[in-house]
Parts: C-alpha cells; sequence; structure tokens
C-alpha cells in the first residue's frame, strides 16, 4: 500500500500506464465472458438439471463414519411418514366424532391433487387379509402360548376346547370350531392386533381414550411436503376442514400431524423474518451507502461482486463435487460475504485519493493490501479443507471460490466502472473518517498492561464458564401446538419413534428373524419395566423358519399326540377314533411355513413394509436387513438401557438419529474450532512476513473481540454451538481486513481505511448481526456472535493501528 | 385383527337385539311395531337351552344354563351343563371361567373393542337402537304378538365372518339362531324369564361388581 510508484503514479500518462489500460480492458472483457459462462452454467444447473442441493445432515460425515445400510433403514422410516398426515378427531360421542370426521373428508375431498384421504383398513375389512396366515397356522405362537404348551395339562387343553365348543360366545374365535378348536391361532390374531390401539369401526378407523372415541383419518400428501407452494394450499384447506368438523360438531377435538406442518411452520417463521430482518438490514445498507456516497452505484457495485463471487463458487463447487448440501450453501454464502471488504475498500480509497490518480493507478497502489487480504482468508479456510468431513471441504472450497470471484471482480472491473467522479464525499463520511484521529490507541505502557491483565482475567472467567450444546433439539424450534398434537397422537395412537430404532442385519432373511427374535427377548426386561410397551417387528407376524418349525413341534406333541387332548374331547362328545384322526389331519395340514418377502407383500404385510429393508448392500456382499421399531418409549433418559439391549456382534445395531445428528454437530463444531485456532495462527505467520513485529496489531482485534464475545457467553450463560465457532471464523475474515486497512503508515490513509471499516462493520452488522433477532435458535446463535463481535472488532481495531506519520503529499489531498 | 372385531361387534349385537330388540328407532314399521310389544326391563334373568351343530361333529351339542342381564352393567352367561362355565361381560373386560380359573380375558385397556362392545351395548339397553341399525339390516315381521326379525350385517366382510342371525319372540326374545358360513349352527331357547329386583340372586349381583 505504500509502494513508491503510488505517489509516482499518480502524475498519469506514462506510456506503462496506457500498456496497463490496454492489458486491463482485455482482461475485463475476458472477465465479462467468465461471468456470462458462469451465469449459463448456473442457469443450466438450477432451470435444466433442476439440481438440487442435499439435505441429510449425516452425508455431512466421513464416509467410513457412513453406513449405507443405515442411511437406507432412516430413509424408509423417514419415507413412509414425511408424506403422511393423520388427523385425529374426537368426541365423547362417537356418532359425533364421524360427523364430524365426515365433514372434514368432505373438505379434503374437493382437493384431490393436494390430499388424498387413505382406504385405511376398510379394505382390509373386507378382503381376507388372513388368508396369508391360514395355512401356516400350526406355525405361529405367541410367548404365553408356548409357555402354557409347556405347563398346561392335556386335561386342561381338552376342557379349554370343549369350553369352546359349548360356548355360545366363548371369546373371539375364527371361523370354525374345528379348524381352531384351542383358540390357539385365535389368540395369535389376538396379540398382533394388540401391536395398534386402532380398530375398525362402522367402516372407519377407532381409537378411544380418556372416554374419547376418536376418528383416524390418514390421508396422503400429494405433492412434496417441503415444496412452499404445496404448504400455502394445504394449510388452509386443513384449517378449513378442521372449521367444517367443529361446525359438525362444536365440541369435537382436532389433532393434526405431519411433516408438512412441521415444515410450513419453519417456512412461514423463515419467511415473516425474511421479511422484517432482510428487509431491515436491506434498508440500512442502502441508506448508509447513500449517506456515504450520496450515490447507489456503490452498493450495486457490492452486491455486483458478491454476486459473481456466489456463482462461481456454485458453478465450480458443483463440477468439483459433483453436489453441494444445502449447509454448504449457507455457510458458504455468508462467508462470502467476506467479499463486501474487497469492494468497499476500493471504493472508500477511491474517495480518499486524489481525482488526478485514474482508477487503474489507485488499484496498483491497493493490490498488495487487497493481496494480502485474499491471501489470508484464503489461507484461513484452507485448515477448513484438510478436516475429514466432507461438509467443510465443500465450505472451504466453496467460500475460497467466492472470494477469489469477487476479488477478480473488483480487480478487473472496478478500475473500468469507477471514476475519480463517480462518488463524491459527504460530510458524514468526512467526519467518520477524521474520527480516527481522537480515538483512544493502545499503548504498551503501565496502563496499557493494566488493562491487558484486566480483560485477560475477565476473559479467562468467562472461558473457563463456557458450556458446550451439541444437541439437535436445542436447534429447533417449533410452535408448541405443534408439539402438544404431536406428542398426543403419539400416545394415542403408541406409535413407535421415528428416530430411534433397531436395526438388525444378518446374511440371510432367516438370520435376520432370529436375531430379531433374540433381540425381542433381551427386551423382555424393559418391557417387563414398562420403559417400552413393545416393538414393532416383521418377525412379529413372520417368526424365523427355526422358530416356526419349534412351534409345530411343540403342538404336536402337546396337543396332537393320539392319546392328548383330542382323545379326550371325542370321548366327551362320543366321536370315534377316527375323528381323532381326521382332527389330527386336519390340524396338521395348516403347516406351510410362512416366509417374510411373502409377508410383506401381502396386504396383510402393508402396514409394515417400512420395517423389512430385505436385501441390501453390493452383490459381492449381500446382506440382509430389517428394523425393529419401538413403542411406547416416553422417557429418552432411558434410551442408554435401550442401546445396551443391542448387540452388535450379533448384527443388532441400536440407532439413534437425533443423537447422530448431535454427534454430527459436535464433530464439525470440534474441527471448525481447531480449524479456527489454525486459521489464526496460519493468518498471523503471514501477517508477520509483511508487517515483522507489527503483525500482532493485525490480528489482535479479530481474536480481541473473539475472545471477549465467547467469554460473554460463557457469563451469560449461553452454550456454544457450531454456529458460534462459524461466526467466529467470518469475525476472523472480516477483522483481520479491519486489522490491514488500518496500518496504513499515513494519517490520510488510515482515514479512508477507518472509513472502509466503517462501512464494512455496519454492513455485516447490518446482513449478518440482525440474524440476532431471528427465532431460528441456529441463526439466532451465527447472528448473535456476528453483532457482538463485528461491534466490538470494529471498536478495538482503531486501538491498534499503526503508527502513522502525518505527512502527505499535498497533490493527493482532494480539491 | 379384523376377524377379532368382527366376532366381538357381532357378539355386541346379538345381545343388543337379544336384551333390547324394543326401540329400532327408524327401522321398517314392524321393527317399529317389535319394538313396542317387547318389555324394557332393568334386570332380566332366566334359562336358556342351547344346541349346536358343529361342522365335523356328528351329534348335535347340548348345553343349559342361567343367564342375567342388567342394565348399565353387563351380562353373565353361567352354562351349567354339561359342564360349569361362566362369561361375564362388563364395561371393563370380557372374562371366561371355566373349573375357576380364567380361561379367556379380554380388558378394555388392551383391546379397545371391549369397551366398543359396551358401549354399543349400553347405548342399546338405553333403548337407543342406532348403533344396531348402523351395523345391521333388520327385517322383522309381527303376527299376533309373536314376531321375528333377521338381522344382516351391512358390511360384506362382517355379514361373511357371523353370518345371518335370527330372532323369535313375544314379549321378550324367546329364540336366537345363528348360522355361520363356516357351517356351524347355533339355536339357543329361553324360558323361565324373570325381570325386577329379584330376579338377579345376590350371587350374581356381586358378579357384576
Amino acid at each position: 500500500m505504500t509502494e513508491p510508484v503510488d505517489k509516482h503514479a499518480g502524475t498519469s500518462g506514462t506510456p506503462p500506464g496506457k500498456s496497463l489500460r490496454g492489458a486491463g480492458r482485455a482482461l475485463a472483457l475476458a472477465w465479462l465472458l467468465v461471468v456470462a459462462v458462469l451465469l449459463g452454467h448456473n442457469a443450466y444447473l438450477w432451470l435444466v438439471q433442476r439440481a438440487s442441493p442435499d439435505t441429510d445432515i449425516l452425508a455431512l460425515l466421513p464416509s467410513s463414519r457412513h453406513d449405507d445400510v443405515m442411511q437406507q433403514a432412516f430413509v424408509h422410516m423417514v419415507d413412509s411418514a414425511q408424506q403422511k398426515v393423520v388427523v385425529l378427531i374426537g368426541e365423547a360421542d362417537w356418532d359425533k366424532a364421524t360427523q364430524a370426521a365426515s365433514a372434514y373428508e368432505a373438505v379434503i375431498r374437493k382437493q384431490p391433487a393436494l390430499l388424498q384421504p387413505m382406504a385405511g383398513d376398510a379394505a382390509q375389512l373386507q378382503g381376507d387379509w388372513l388368508a396369508s396366515f391360514d395355512r401356516s397356522r400350526l406355525m405361529l405362537l405367541t410367548p404365553e402360548q408356548r409357555s402354557k404348551l409347556r405347563s398346561d395339562s392335556p386335561q386342561q387343553w381338552s376342557q379349554l376346547a370343549l369350553g369352546n365348543m359349548y360356548g355360545a360366545f366363548g371369546g373371539p374365535k375364527l371361523g370354525a370350531w374345528q379348524d381352531d378348536p384351542f383358540g390357539l391361532f385365535s389368540g395369535w390374531v389376538q396379540a398382533r392386533a394388540q401391536e395398534t390401539p386402532v380398530r375398525p369401526r362402522d367402516g372407519r378407523l377407532f381409537v378411544e381414550s380418556g372416554g374419547r372415541s376418536y376418528v383416524l383419518l390418514l390421508m396422503n400428501l400429494q405433492q412434496s411436503a417441503f415444496s412452499i407452494s404445496a404448504q400455502q394450499q394445504v394449510i388452509p384447506l386443513l384449517d378449513q376442514a378442521g372449521r367444517a368438523a367443529k361446525q359438525a360438531a362444536p365440541d369435537a377435538e382436532i389433532i393434526t400431524a405431519g411433516v408438512i406442518l412441521h415444515a410450513a411452520a419453519g417456512s412461514q417463521q423463515a419467511s415473516s423474518e425474511m421479511a422484517t430482518i432482510g428487509a431491515g438490514s436491506l434498508i440500512g445498507i442502502v441508506l448508509l451507502m447513500w449517506l456515504t456516497f450520496r450515490s447507489l452505484k456503490p452498493i450495486a457495485l457490492i452486491a455486483l461482486s458478491i454476486a459473481i463471487g456466489c456463482l462461481g463458487a456454485l458453478s465450480v463447487s458443483w463440477l468439483l463435487f459433483g453436489r453441494l448440501h444445502l449447509l454448504t450453501l449457507v455457510f458458504g454464502a455468508s462467508l462470502v460475504g467476506i467479499a463486501q471488504d474487497y469492494a468497499i475498500y476500493f471504493l472508500c480509497a477511491r474517495l480518499g485519493t486524489a481525482a488526478q490518480i485514474d482508477s487503474r493507478t489507485l488499484l496498483r497502489r491497493l493490490l498488495p493490501g487487497l493481496a494480502l487480504m485474499l491471501l489470508a482468508a484464503v489461507i484461513g479456510y484452507l485448515g477448513m479443507a484438510l478436516t475429514p468431513f466432507p461438509g467443510l471441504r465443500q465450505m472451504a472450497v466453496f467460500s475460497v471460490l467466492g472470494l477469489l470471484f469477487a476479488w477478480l471482480t473488483v480487480i478487473l472491473w472496478f478500475p473500468a466502472l469507477i471514476h475519480a467522479d463517480t462518488l463524491r464525499s459527504t460530510p458524514l463520511a468526512d467526519r467518520c473518517s477524521h474520527s480516527i484521529g481522537r480515538w483512544p490507541r493502545f499503548h504498551a505502557n503501565r496502563n496499557g498492561y493494566l488493562l491487558a491483565a484486566v480483560f485477560a482475567v475477565l476473559a479467562a472467567i468467562g472461558l473457563m464458564r463456557l458450556t458446550v450444546s451439541d444437541d439437535i433439539r436445542a436447534l429447533q424450534k417449533t410452535p408448541q401446538r405443534l408439539i402438544d398434537d404431536q406428542i398426543k397422537l403419539g400416545k394415542l395412537l403408541d406409535t413407535p419413534t421415528p428416530a430411534q430404532f433397531y436395526l438388525v442385519r444378518g446374511d440371510t432373511a432367516e438370520q435376520v428373524l432370529q436375531r430379531e427374535e433374540q433381540l425381542k427377548q433381551r427386551l423382555q426386561d424393559l418391557i417387563g419395566k414398562k420403559l417400552i410397551s413393545g416393538v414393532q417387528a416383521v418377525s412379529n407376524w413372520v417368526p424365523s423358519q427355526r422358530q416356526q418349525h419349534a412351534d409345530r413341534d411343540l403342538i404336536a406333541a402337546t396337543l396332537l399326540t393320539p392319546q392328548g387332548p383330542l382323545a379326550a374331547i371325542a370321548a366327551a362328545i362320543d366321536e370315534p377314533a377316527q375323528w381323532v384322526q381326521d382332527m389330527r389331519q386336519r390340524l396338521s395340514a395348516h403347516a406351510e411355513p410362512l416366509l417374510p418377502q411373502a409377508f410383506i407383500d401381502s396386504p396383510a404385510g402393508q402396514p409394515w413394509r417400512h420395517l423389512w429393508l430385505g436385501k441390501t448392500g453390493a452383490q459381492y456382499a449381500t446382506q440382509y436387513a430389517s428394523i425393529v421399531a419401538v413403542r411406547g418409549l416416553n422417557d429418552y433418559r432411558q434410551l442408554p438401557l435401550l442401546a445396551a439391549a443391542a448387540a452388535p456382534a450379533d448384527g443388532v445395531q441400536w440407532v439413534d438419529k437425533v443423537a447422530d445428528i448431535s454427534a454430527v454437530l459436535h464433530y464439525y463444531r470440534e474441527y471448525m474450532t481447531w480449524a479456527l485456532l489454525a486459521a489464526y495462527f496460519t493468518i498471523f505467520l503471514l501477517l508477520t512476513l509483511r508487517y515483522r513485529r507489527a503483525a500482532w496489531r493485525a490480528i489482535a482485534p479479530p481474536l480481541l473481540a473473539t475472545l471477549a464475545t465467547l467469554a460473554l457467553f460463557g457469563l451469560t450463560g449461553q452454550p456454544l454451538q457450531l454456529f458460534h465457532v462459524l461466526a467466529c471464523l467470518l469475525l476472523l475474515g472480516l477483522g483481520v481486513d479491519y486489522g490491514i486497512f488500518l496500518q496504513e503508515p499515513t494519517d490520510r490513509h488510515q482515514r479512508f481505511s477507518w472509513l472502509t471499516v466503517g462501512l464494512s462493520a455496519i454492513s455485516a452488522l447490518l446482513s449478518f448481526g440482525l440474524l440476532a433477532l431471528s427465532n431460528s435458535p441456529p441463526l439466532h446463535a451465527f447472528g448473535l456472535t456476528m453483532l457482538i463481535g463485528m461491534a466490538l472488532v470494529w471498536l478495538i481495531s482503531p486501538c491498534f493501528r499503526g503508527a502513522a506519520s502525518s505527512s502527505s503529499s499535498p497533490h493527493e489531498t482532494r480539491q | 385383527m379384523t376377524m377379532t372385531l368382527r366376532k366381538l361387534a357381532a357378539c355386541a349385537a346379538f345381545f343388543a337385539v337379544f336384551t333390547a330388540a324394543n326401540t329400532v328407532a327408524e327401522a321398517a314399521a314392524p321393527v317399529a311395531q317389535i319394538q313396542a310389544a317387547l318389555t324394557k326391563p332393568a334386570v332380566m334373568c332366566g334359562r336358556f337351552d342351547q344346541t349346536k351343530q358343529l361342522t365335523g361333529i356328528k351329534k348335535p351339542l347340548l348345553s343349559n344354563g342361567r343367564f342375567c342381564v342388567a342394565a348399565g352393567k353387563g351380562i353373565l352367561w353361567q352354562t351349567l351343563q354339561p359342564f360349569p362355565s361362566t362369561l361375564r361381560i362388563t364395561r371393563n373386560a370380557i372374562v371366561q371361567m371355566q373349573n375357576g380359573r380364567v380361561a379367556m380375558r379380554l380388558d378394555a385397556q388392551q383391546e379397545p373393542v371391549v369397551k366398543m362392545i359396551n358401549n354399543v351395548l349400553f347405548s342399546l339397553l338405553a333403548g337407543d337402537l342406532s348403533q344396531l341399525d348402523k351395523l345391521f339390516e333388520l327385517d322383522g315381521a309381527i303376527k299376533n304378538g309373536n314376531w321375528n326379525v333377521a338381522l344382516k350385517a351391512r358390511e360384506p366382510g362382517l355379514a361373511k365372518a357371523i353370518g345371518d342371525i335370527r330372532l323369535e319372540g313375544a314379549a321378550f326374545v324367546n329364540k336366537v339362531i345363528m348360522q355361520e358360513a363356516s357351517g356351524d349352527h347355533t339355536e339357543i331357547v329361553f324360558s323361565a324369564i324373570q325381570t325386577g329386583d329379584k330376579a338377579m340372586t345376590a350371587e350374581e349381583g356381586a358378579m357384576f361388581d
């Protein structure tokens, strides 16, 4: 910035200046071509290819930690729920509940393109869904029946059968007496029925709780739950249907749940915040630029450089990675915000430089400083690229590319776009820039050391109190009404949690089922302690072949022996030995082994399809996998006990999606913290090369501001999250720029540097700091860090400005 | 699950008709007359004689015993011959006792259909037959105070599971005939019907508590 050439180049018109101008024009045109290509590529990506960013947060894990089968299992669970809307309409009187439900459905049916009511069990009621089990009656027993068969005497069994035979209403029985004389099959079906409290009633699905009868309505969303246009149509439709139901039955309780409700609440919050926070920051920045430059051109130019930065980053990152994660876009785009400094720096320098010096010459003078700023940021972010996390690598590459493209835009275009007469200084800009002279300066004397000691102590106290939190649940803020409905619905329907389950794997389907059975045995203890109410598993319906054959042998050995209970029954009803023989044959005929795939494909298996992953993995390592879902879990502190029931050696794995995502956030926070420290270190080394012993002056402002901000979080008890650390990285990027600006050797240069700092800091406060007002916890965390940190950097940085000489060339001073 | 329901719903419907087939609100005119012909006691007890003809068994199965129906409480079905067994249906559970042991038990908490059956049953005992009308098509005839009603389930699935039910009676239900699709056939004849507070013994009353 202080190259001797600066002062001489100002005389202009020298031949090297001309060739420079020609080369500059050629480069500017070349850059125009590059930008056109970028625009074209982005248009192709988003409009033609309809590229969409990854949203799965587990995709951010290193691939060695990433488990494809587990991923598939989760997608299986989520997909089965995502496109559903579940509604419960309850009334003390069942008739009123059905009337309300009919009114509700009538409204929904008018919009078949949005929501379609699912047939529910009505089809099952008519279709003979038990047919798939009928041929295997002899192979199916409940655990209670097994123990009864082992303990009860033949006499007890014959009496039971006779009771069933004579009873007018001997409990539930299926078909003729002679097909199920001991009621075993009925009992097994009864046990299966108890896996859900939902029952068909009058052609509807019915749940009873707390003296209310509920109609269960299941609806399929016809468009993506995350489509904002679908949300804007579906939510009013549901509200309208709810009103219709209330009209039919004023006391009806309506409970609604579905992913779309959460998604809609999220986008609604985001869009209303966008409107207020976004408008606030835009107005603020425009006003700021207007007051400083009396022109809107600067803001347009700053926006242009950042926009080209983002476009370039998008294009090249997509080409490099073949995909991008949503998180990359969010943070990458915000880190590209550092690029504003290049544009603002150039603009302020232009404002503070004599009109005789043309913009190209000015650029040559600014180039070393600009290069140092870019280099510092690039080196800082490269640390992130060295971590094993694909998301961090993407973010680093995205940010570096974005900065590079924005920087090149400033270098190649701004001299041509901005001339000495483009900008006019305003009294406000003058006053601001002159205030640097009166700003206190940090001196390495007794008072300075005392101040440093006090700060060190306070910061140490604050930092020691700093806690961390990586809990994903702390990052969500869902309206309480939705959470209440969700909890109520979960209790009423006894649904399993979709985020926690067991993943069972094996070499064959049979092995998977056997492992499920072993797992269920281990879970009996927890069911007994009422930690969970039960499990949903395919093996409940289709036991392993080993179990099926064991059950058949058990029945044959206890009930079907020639002298067993059948003989006693025959004696009681006066039938001959032939009858016993016929009955034995008749019952033994229902011994066809039941196979999981056949069950899954049958209508009876339809509700359980999400539990069976079937064949997975590559051809050379075929594996089978299934999900065992946990019902009635309400105390989440007991999760470790459930995890302990999984025995990984036996192919059973406890999957806790919530914990997994929290783990991702934890790793990212840790690695990001190391990347931040590494960035401070490398940037400091770089600055040392240029500023020698004064390098600490440039790095002190962001470092002190960051320490103070973190200490403040420690003192106020706000736990540290990934999003705070990411903001700290941005703070470093901007803060180092300010440090570099303010090492200018002359008062006059420091004045426009100070103006640059002010503009940049206020823009950053307006664009990032205002996010502190957001209701979304991650944005709030990010924004609050930026708000406090930026304000501090802004205020601290002039205290560490380099010692400036008051000399200035008279011909450079503005007229 | 659905089969279980069908059976239980069928039982419920049967009891409903049997105990209080007296208030068919919106049914055909003969049904309304039948309803008028029936008395509506709070407690009713009597003897039953049951004849069952099961497929695969040559001889008819004969049994008899005592039954009680108490409005607001439930139903007690005590088989005495050829061997004792008791079936009790209340708000909270359906329990079958045999030789002092619980042979079968369905709790309302575990099996919501139990509550549903009871709800249907008790609403019917209170004289609201709209529930029954919803499940069955009622077709009746009455002549000189003697009547009969044929019940056909509206849902094809239900109809297939329970088959046809036929009721005969005068001031009370005298006879129930059930013909199941599986071929099993049941006929129950009621006699010696008593009503009023003294109809039920103290022991029977205690079984409802």
